[in-house]
């Protein structure tokens, strides 16, 4: 598209550009503001704006005086844990929908994709009372299962495109070069797919973290995920506001690292595959 | 032996006797055909595990289960019947589709326009490609927690600007007429990067061979848009739209953490319903039904809409 | 070293033929190339021998045993791919060292850098060993892609189109070097290209396949002067052979004659030619067995130019004849020709090859004069 050099060029593009600017500060403003709020001490909370002096109490006080580390950690276990099954279990999958042709393939790539989309009120329901009668309820075990429904079709809808995108020549090339299936499923086919396995990980990883229905009513005290935790430091009687302002970013940090680790994957992730970025 | 001219056989050519496989031949034919199921037997072990509450909350419906009493009987219909009886559950169905549309309708056309805006080659876009994705990343809960503190009337930062614009009184999700405003509000600001991303990886893939062509024959701006760039963003589009309008119909942590389907019921939308009716109620076998006819909803929508998706697709790589 | 006997191989893709009761005897240390348009059903028999796909019907034996019942990695065959197959994140030396590391091989460490630096010598890239493959140009990566195949020492070698994705002077060279390989080599070779010339210079014989079915299994020569079918001539050639109608006429004496082309011109059926009796048939008349003549005769056929391409040595020449049929010749690159210009030219009753009006089917050509006179 041809960039004109008129003067309504020119205020084209400024406008472009301020529009542009009016957005980012309504995305970005509550995140820079949080992280604000979360260095405030309570005594300068409410007399001060923009300028005050910075003190990380509330990061010592949420963190180390509160049980909100256990919830952290709670949520690292279960989100790291599910993505790991995620990837034992689909990756094979992924690879079995990518390559073979046979009669229930689409269906079952479409239940699959189906779990999604599926009310979480809707599993819950049953599962709640299935996990009292079995135990699994407030476990890692019960909630690293249900979070299957969460990662397991992301990984396999993302991975799927990722081996669709390798040439069955080089398959068939090392399975001639005297290597089983087997052999060159690890040797040659999982290198290759690396940078969307890591990829469909992390993404997986950042939308366990950011669970929150089913650790709300499928866990309690004990394996309680950080991110149900934190809604709560708002609702409490005295409200330290930096705290929660604290509690959120602490909740808030890992995801927006990782997602900075796997921008290049991001398209192909968001959408299951279908838009390949 | 290698001067033999082979003629094919004389006649018209009609099914010739197949030859035989040799029995390690279909074996080996065998053997290639498994495979697939045996790669996938975890998958579909875990497959059948996760749809096992499905069949359960399906039985369920048809009980007067509660959480109160261990023992139930099978009532049939009698809670799908109820629920359709009930004024609340098509409140409910309202506020549900309300949402979702309004959301969509939001993030579609707010998304598209930043995209359009961030597909230039400039500092600023290139840096803002980067950060924009923030508030997608965040988990909605989290986002509604920042968004009540900034609304909170002690502490907020919202408030001055607000009273500024003669707004000072503003209760966003305290009031009737204002929380399903606030909730779409952060909704799209969780979700339109969604929206901002998919769009720009579709217009950046845009070939660009048919737009030099539409320049060389003369086509206007509008023709250009209408007749190229339409039918072949098209897919990503629909795509995104799919997405969205499927999840914002469930979406469950945002209303529950800014209303919890309040005030009163003004955002109780089906998921709210559902939670509500199941858990300080104990009414499971009441709940399920709300929640099947919402999955309903959206399988259906879910599935006419990818239909139009497959053609769009057709059609755009008939374009390029 | 291994003869390959292929037995009615039939393979379906769902409703789709791939190849069908294909049958095919190779000996050992031939050269054999399997020639066809694309989607003849080329690829398909290769992946079938290599046991990449299993068949639906047939047998194949390499060696002498069968080897229907074998996984790729047990039949000791080496496959170079159309698209080379090479594995991305490896250097030239590590694709080339990969198969003699499988667990079918187990090649010590000394020995496997030995082979590898001898036949990446043959190969001439052995200055490129270091070398991530992705930093190769197409012919580097083809050679690269021979070379691991020739590294395994196999009894058998696939290649499919090896050539194809290489720009003419490339083809041209790698062509004689293949040639010269084979002869150093003598592994027993099945060659796959839908390039005619590629099949006629490389292969001891060539088998046609076309729609999923072999057409004819013959040397060049025989493929060429005798084709099985009209299918089969107009393969080969370019420009493509001639087929016109015919009628014929019995004359006095025992003598028969051709009616072409609309013209009463005298074009004699030689003697040899067994026609049993047919009274129409169709001729492949080659390009290059149209004379284009300067001085009247009434054994000449008139015409109009249509056009005239001139390639250098040779030049097409397209010619509207009488009744209305377009045939092309090819001259003598000196000669010129206007278009809509009038000519006469001249058929060689002895090169023309008969075929039968309803299926195309060869029927005779006569072996009186010409390359097959000498072959007796």
């Amino acid at each position: 598209m041809n960039e004109s050099v008129s003067f309504f060029g020119l205020v084209g593009r400024v406008s472009k550009t301020v529009l542009l600017l009016v957005y980012a500060l309504f995305a970005l403003f509550p995140l820079l503001w949080m992280i604000i709020m979360s260095l405030k001490p309570d005594s300068q909370m409410f007399t001060t704006t923009f300028i005050f002096s910075p003190t990380m109490e509330n990061y010592g006080a949420v963190f180390l005086r509160s049980d909100y580390s256990h919830f952290f950690f709670n949520n690292l276990i279960v989100s790291v844990s599910a993505v790991l099954l995620s990837l034992v279990v689909g990756v094979p999958a992924a690879y079995a929908l990518a390559r073979f042709q046979f009669k229930l393939k689409e269906d079952i790539a479409f239940t699959i994709l189906s779990f999604r989309f599926a009310p979480e009120i809707l599993v819950i329901l049953p599962l709640f009372l299935i996990y009292q009668k079995t135990g699994l309820y407030d476990t890692y075990f019960g909630l690293i299962w249900v979070y299957q429904l969460i990662t397991l079709p992301l990984l396999i809808w993302i991975l799927r495109g990722y081996f669709e995108d390798i040439s069955p020549d080089i398959e068939a090339a090392a399975q001639l070069d005297g290597y089983s299936w087997w052999q060159v499923f690890l040797k040659v086919l999982l290198p290759l797919v690396k940078p969307g396995l890591v990829a469909a990980g992390l993404l997986c990883f950042i939308f366990a973290w950011n669970a929150f229905t089913f650790p709300l009513l499928l866990s309690d005290a004990r394996a309680q995920t950080s991110t149900v935790v934190a809604l709560r430091f708002l609702a409490s009687d005295t409200v330290h506001y930096g705290q929660v302002a604290a509690a959120a970013t602490i909740s808030a940090l890992p995801e927006v690292i990782l997602a900075l680790l796997i921008q290049k994957h991001l398209v192909r992730g968001l959408s299951f595959g279908a838009v390949k970025g | 032996m290698s001067t033999t001219v082979v003629l094919p056989p004389e006649g018209p050519t009609i099914e010739p006797a197949r030859t035989e496989l040799s029995k390690s031949a279909a074996k080996y034919a065998k053997r290639k055909a498994l495979r697939p199921y045996l790669i996938l037997t975890p998958t579909l072990l875990l497959t059948i595990g996760i749809l096992i509450p499905f069949f359960a909350a399906i039985y369920l419906s048809f009980t007067d289960f509660t959480l109160r009493s261990s023992d139930y009987s099978f009532i049939g219909f009698d809670n799908y019947v109820s629920m359709l009886q009930n004024p609340d559950f098509w409140h409910s169905l309202i506020v549900t589709l309300q949402y979702a549309f309004l959301c969509t309708t939001v993030e579609m056309l707010l998304g598209i326009g930043v995209a359009l805006l961030l597909n230039e080659e400039n500092p600023i876009s290139k840096f803002l490609r980067i950060v924009l994705i923030f508030p997608l990343m965040i988990a909605p809960v989290i986002g509604t927690l920042i968004w009540k503190l900034m609304t909170n009337p002690s502490v907020g930062i919202l408030r001055t600007p607000m009273s500024w614009i003669g707004l000072g009184e503003f209760k966003w999700g305290a009031s009737p007429d204002t929380a399903m405003f606030s909730l779409v509000l952060i909704d799209a600001w969780v979700y339109t990067p969604f929206v901002i991303i998919l769009v720009l990886a579709g217009l950046r893939s845009l070939p660009r061979s048919p737009y030099e062509a539409a320049m060389i024959d003369g086509g206007s701006a509008w023709f250009v848009f209408k007749n190229l760039t339409l039918p072949m963003l098209a897919p990503v589009l629909l795509i995104t739209l799919v997405f969205r309008l499927m999840l914002s119909l469930q979406e469950f942590s945002i209303i529950f953490a800014l209303t919890e389907g309040g005030p009163g019921d003004t955002t109780m939308s089906l998921s709210l319903l559902a939670y509500n009716r199941g858990f300080p109620f104990y009414g499971v076998a009441e709940a399920i039904p709300i929640m099947l006819f919402l999955w309903a909803i959206v399988y259906l929508i879910s599935f006419i809409l990818i239909g139009f998706w497959r053609k769009a697709q057709q059609r755009a790589s008939g374009v390029a | 070293m291994a003869s390959v006997q292929l037995h009615g191989l039939t393979k379906w893709y769902g409703k789709r033929r791939g190849i069908e009761d294909v049958t095919l005897d190779i000996a050992d240390q031939e050269f054999i190339t399997i020639f066809g348009p694309a989607g003849a059903g080329k690829t398909t028999t290769l992946n079938l021998i290599a046991g990449i796909v299993a068949p639906n019907g047939g047998g194949i034996r390499i060696g002498g045993r069968d080897v229907d019942g074998l996984e790729p990695a047990d039949r000791n065959v080496a496959m170079v791919f159309e698209s080379y197959a090479l594995y991305p994140q490896m250097t030239v030396f590590e694709n080339m060292a990969f198969p003699l590391r499988s667990p079918k091989h187990r090649t010590s460490a000394s020995d496997l850098d030995e082979r590898v630096r001898r036949y990446a010598k043959v190969m001439k890239i052995d200055h490129l060993l270091e070398r991530s493959i992705q930093a190769l140009s197409n012919g580097q990566r083809q050679r690269t892609a021979l070379g691991r195949a020739l590294v395994r020492q196999p009894d058998l070698f696939l290649l499919d189109e090896p050539l194809s994705h290489l720009d003419a002077k490339l083809r041209h060279s790698m062509r004689a070097e293949l040639k010269e390989m084979r002869s150093q080599l003598g592994t027993t070779t099945v060659y796959v290209t839908h390039d005619y010339l590629e099949a006629m210079s490389l292969g001891d014989r060539i088998a046609v396949i076309n729609q999923g079915r072999i057409q004819q299994v013959g040397t060049p020569k025989e493929v060429y002067f005798m084709p099985a079918s009209v299918e089969v001539a107009q393969l080969f050639g370019d420009p493509e052979i001639n087929v016109i109608d015919a009628r014929v006429k019995s004359k006095p004496g025992g003598l028969r004659g051709l009616q072409v082309l609309g013209e009463n011109v005298p074009v004699g059926v030689p003697a040899d030619v067994v026609l049993n009796g047919a009274e129409t048939v169709k001729v492949g008349v080659r390009p290059s067995d149209i004379d284009v003549v300067e001085t009247n005769s009434a054994a000449n056929f008139h015409g109009l130019v249509y056009s005239f391409e001139p390639l250098g040595t040779k030049s097409v020449l397209t010619i509207d004849a009488v009744d209305g049929t377009r045939i092309r010749a090819l001259l003598d690159g000196h000669r010129t020709f206007d278009v809509d210009r009038r000519i006469q030219f001249r058929i060689d009753p002895y090169s023309l090859v008969f075929f039968d009006v309803e299926r195309g089917r060869f029927l005779a050509k006569s072996k009186l004069k010409g390359e097959e006179a000498r072959d007796g």
